[in-house]
């Protein structure tokens, strides 16, 4: 029964054809070459799976027709309503037809908000709930799903922490000590970059590097009881890579450093002052990000002076870590939006002046955004040591998995 | 070319693995394989989370009757316990050298041994611990009411490896009379256990030819094959995989090197002559040894140092866990990832008990496991291979045939 519908169906336009169009007929039947063509086009179509009846169809269609491209281009459009611009060959065409689309996009979002805004306003205006907000959807939120989330119950998790490197420090036993050294040859920002740094990290020390072996410094540090050692790699005159080392057998991390804005070059900068900063570290959620912000948390002392107003801030998205320094101040601001609108005051409502208290903040210390590249246990030890995290290139799956 | 399309694995077949971490816990992991896509989760965790009783190396005793697993901590404590149920069988406090502190000398190597040293009938165990200093020991003890009471060997066997350098791998081979160490600053050594005496000793292969003295620094061993004690491969610090013939030289027969950190594990394959190894940045490969040919890596988003790889007896699988806290089953053949479990912490060994079998119906699947807990007796034996699905029989025998009696041959 399949065989014989599509045969009867195909008859009629085959006979009409060769009544009204001869030089279709003409087109077809002489050029043997184009129908070979085209039978294997056919054939090639064929053995990649496509259901029988489109090609049976398409076959008698080709042949008879003589123009094949064209007419499954105009059968596509007659299911899409819209064209795909990739289907179409001429760059100048094409491009065309792309800002044609794109003005259209951009002309049906600016009517979708208009709207929107009216809907809040209304509701606003009438006292009615506001329209659900649509969730934009980002890759953040569509981040895979990761098992090394920290969840917030796990006594394993606790144990780690009480058993890792950084809890004598963070438990307060020891104050942070930290030493800051270059790498051998250090550059044109390098010097200000260690300047900058050292005024946001209490209780740093910086030395020259000299011709030392960074195993031999690691020693030297651990006999006058530093608990970090901090190392600015430099490449072509610019810092280049942070690699942190914890003290006396903590894990090595090396990071890539990026975007580095120094404090002289941020507008209105302030100075930092000598009080114990607060540490913000957010977004840290697996195992491995947990652990390196712990890292992070052992380079600060464990008692903020709030008083001081400092705040600094390693704040973690997609795998980048981003250091911001800042000062704040709290400030009460009356908000004048019922004397603005007195005359227009509606339903008696009161003119009344609203309190508000926010907190300013005013950017000083550099600016820069680190990326961990590897995680080492042990001291620094690239030949013999073993590696905790490495980042390797068959682990970018997907561009919405991340690792801290 | 790396592989382009996906070659298609098997799905994990059923199995059994027991790791240990540095919270000194021991988590089991099941897949019963049966429903499609059943995913290999922990089924059990044995102790409590704690650092001092991180385990520092295991052995375990794969037979059909009461398996055991030994554990050995940092803290200098053996614990012996079934890998049934997670029952504590022994608990020896300090198999370290009088007089010198657990912290000083931790333990390196643990091996229980599968035949009996000593004539007794009851439930004994004798085992081999080595710890860094090269002190080693060869201990029985026998169950007593409670496990910490074990009654001890009062004579245990105990003899000083190595004068210099830390021992960083041990093994035993399969018939149990030799015994495999090296380490850093420790050429490869082989001791004849009964005798207790040292039979040979590797060579460093010849110096380059800028005359640099490097150490030796071996960080993991392996026998090459169940029957021939004469053929085994160690890895080093410097990324080379030496296999190592005692009838033929001192010096290395075959000498491969493999990317750039630490072979932190080898094991070997039954058809003797692959090998597979781990290293410190997580990557793992099958090597024919033979040959001094790379077969292929493992290539499966492994990030962390890789410290203990075992393979199973009868499946083509092979597990492999380390630093980055997951435990990964590999097929060997096609060598693709089979399933990988996340254990939060950084896991120190991993061990597959072989006699797992899975029930078809829900309710049988723990029966096998009471029987083991009734005290061995004949007619037991034939119930649990009744119930066994897969026979094993042919397995229980050959090894059955070892389980002989072995005179007491502990003096010279």
């Amino acid at each position: 029964m399949a065989t014989e519908q599509p045969k009867p169906a195909t008859e009629d336009p085959k006979i009409d054809l060769f009544e009204d169009n001869d030089e279709f007929e003409e087109f077809i039947l002489d050029d043997g070459f184009l129908a070979d063509c085209l039978t294997l086009n056919i054939e090639r179509e064929f053995s990649m799976n496509l259901d029988l009846d489109s090609i049976t169809d398409e076959f008698y269609a080709v042949i008879i027709l003589g123009s094949a491209t064209e007419d499954s281009r105009q059968e596509k459009m007659k299911h899409n309503d819209t064209l795909l611009p990739s289907t179409v060959k001429n760059k100048e065409r094409r491009s065309a037809i792309l800002v044609k689309l794109k003005h259209q996009k951009k002309v049906e979002k600016r009517k979708n908000a208009k709207v929107r805004e009216a809907d809040e306003k209304r509701a606003l205006e009438l006292g009615e709930e506001l329209p659900l907000k649509k969730i934009p959807r980002t890759i953040e939120n569509t981040r895979e799903i990761d098992d090394t989330i920290c969840k917030p119950d796990d006594e394993e998790l606790f144990a780690g922490n009480d058993a890792d490197e950084f809890s004598s420090i963070l438990k307060q036993d020891f104050t942070p000590k930290i030493l800051i050294t270059t790498s051998r040859f250090n550059s044109t920002r390098g010097p200000a970059f260690i300047t900058d740094l050292l005024s946001v990290i209490p209780n740093a020390h910086y030395y020259k590097r000299g011709t030392y072996d960074l195993k031999k410094i690691v020693e030297y540090a651990k006999n006058k009881d530093f608990t970090s050692l901090i190392v600015v790699h430099t490449n072509r005159r610019e810092p280049d890579a942070l690699l942190i080392i914890g003290l006396p057998d903590g894990p090595t991390a090396h990071f890539k450093l990026s975007r580095l804005v120094l404090r002289k070059d941020l507008k209105n900068h302030g100075n930092p002052t000598s009080h114990e900063p607060e540490l913000v570290l957010t977004n840290f959620s697996t195992r491995l990000g947990h652990r390196v912000g712990r890292m992070i948390q052992s380079l600060f002392p464990q008692v903020p002076n709030f008083r001081g107003r400092r705040v600094v801030t390693f704040h973690n998205q997609r795998d980048f870590i981003f250091f911001r320094h800042h000062r704040y101040i709290f400030e009460t601001k009356e908000s004048k939006q019922a004397e603005s609108k007195g005359k227009n005051s509606k339903d008696g409502k009161e003119a009344k002046s609203k309190e508000k208290v926010i907190a300013r903040l005013q950017e000083c210390g550099p600016r820069f955004t680190m990326k961990l590249i590897s995680l080492q246990h042990g001291t620094f030890d690239t030949k013999g040591g073993e590696y905790e995290w490495v980042h390797k290139p068959e682990m970018d799956t997907s561009r919405r998995r991340f690792f801290l | 070319m790396p592989r382009t399309t996906k070659v298609e694995s098997p799905s994990c077949p059923p199995f059994r693995a027991l790791t240990t971490d540095v919270l000194g816990l021991v988590k089991v992991i099941e897949t019963r394989g049966e429903q499609s896509g059943a995913a290999a989760k922990v089924v059990e965790r044995w102790g409590d989370p704690d650092s001092s009783k991180s385990v520092v190396s295991a052995s375990i005793l794969d037979r059909e009757k009461d398996p055991l697993l030994g554990v050995a901590r940092k803290s200098g404590l053996i614990d012996v316990i079934s890998v049934i149920n997670g029952d504590l069988r022994h608990s020896i406090p300090n198999v370290c050298q009088d007089g010198t502190r657990p912290e000083d000398d931790p333990i390196v190597g643990l091996h229980l041994f599968k035949k009996q040293r000593s004539e007794s009938s009851t439930r004994s165990c004798t085992s081999l611990t080595c710890t860094t200093k090269g002190y080693v020991r060869i201990e029985s003890f026998e169950e007593s009411k409670s496990p910490a009471d074990s009654i001890r060997d009062p004579s245990p066997t105990s003899w000083n490896v190595c004068g210099s350098g830390n021992i960083l791998c041990s093994n035993v081979e399969e018939n149990e009379n030799y015994a495999l160490f090296g380490g850093k600053g420790v050429e490869v050594n082989v001791w004849d256990l009964q005798k207790c005496t040292k039979i040979w000793t590797a060579k460093s292969p010849p110096r380059n030819s800028l005359d640099i003295f490097t150490p030796m620094w071996f960080t993991s061993t392996t026998f090459l094959s169940k029957d021939d004690h004469r053929k085994f491969v160690a890895g080093t610090s410097c990324h080379q995989v030496r296999l190592y013939d005692i009838s033929a030289q001192r010096r290395p027969v075959m000498s491969f090197d493999f990317r750039e950190t630490p072979i932190k594990a080898v094991v070997e394959d039954l058809d003797g002559h692959t090998v597979y190894i781990g290293n410190g940045s997580g990557d793992l490969a099958s090597v024919d040894i033979r040959a001094g040919k790379l077969l292929g890596c493992f290539i499966g988003k492994c990030s962390g140092s890789i410290r203990s790889l075992a393979r199973h007896p009868e499946l083509p699988i092979i597990a492999s866990c380390g630093l980055d806290s997951y435990l990964r089953i590999w097929d060997i053949h096609s060598r693709q990832l089979l399933s990988a479990v996340f254990l939060k912490q950084h896991l120190t060994n991993v061990v597959f008990d072989s006699h797992f079998r899975t029930q078809d119906a829900a309710g049988s699947a723990p029966e096998p496991l009471d029987v083991n807990e009734v005290p061995c007796q004949d007619e037991d034996d034939e119930a649990m291979t009744t119930k066994r699905k897969k026979t094993s029989k042919g397995h229980g025998d050959s090894r059955s045939k070892k389980k002989k009696s072995r005179k007491t041959s502990k003096e010279d």
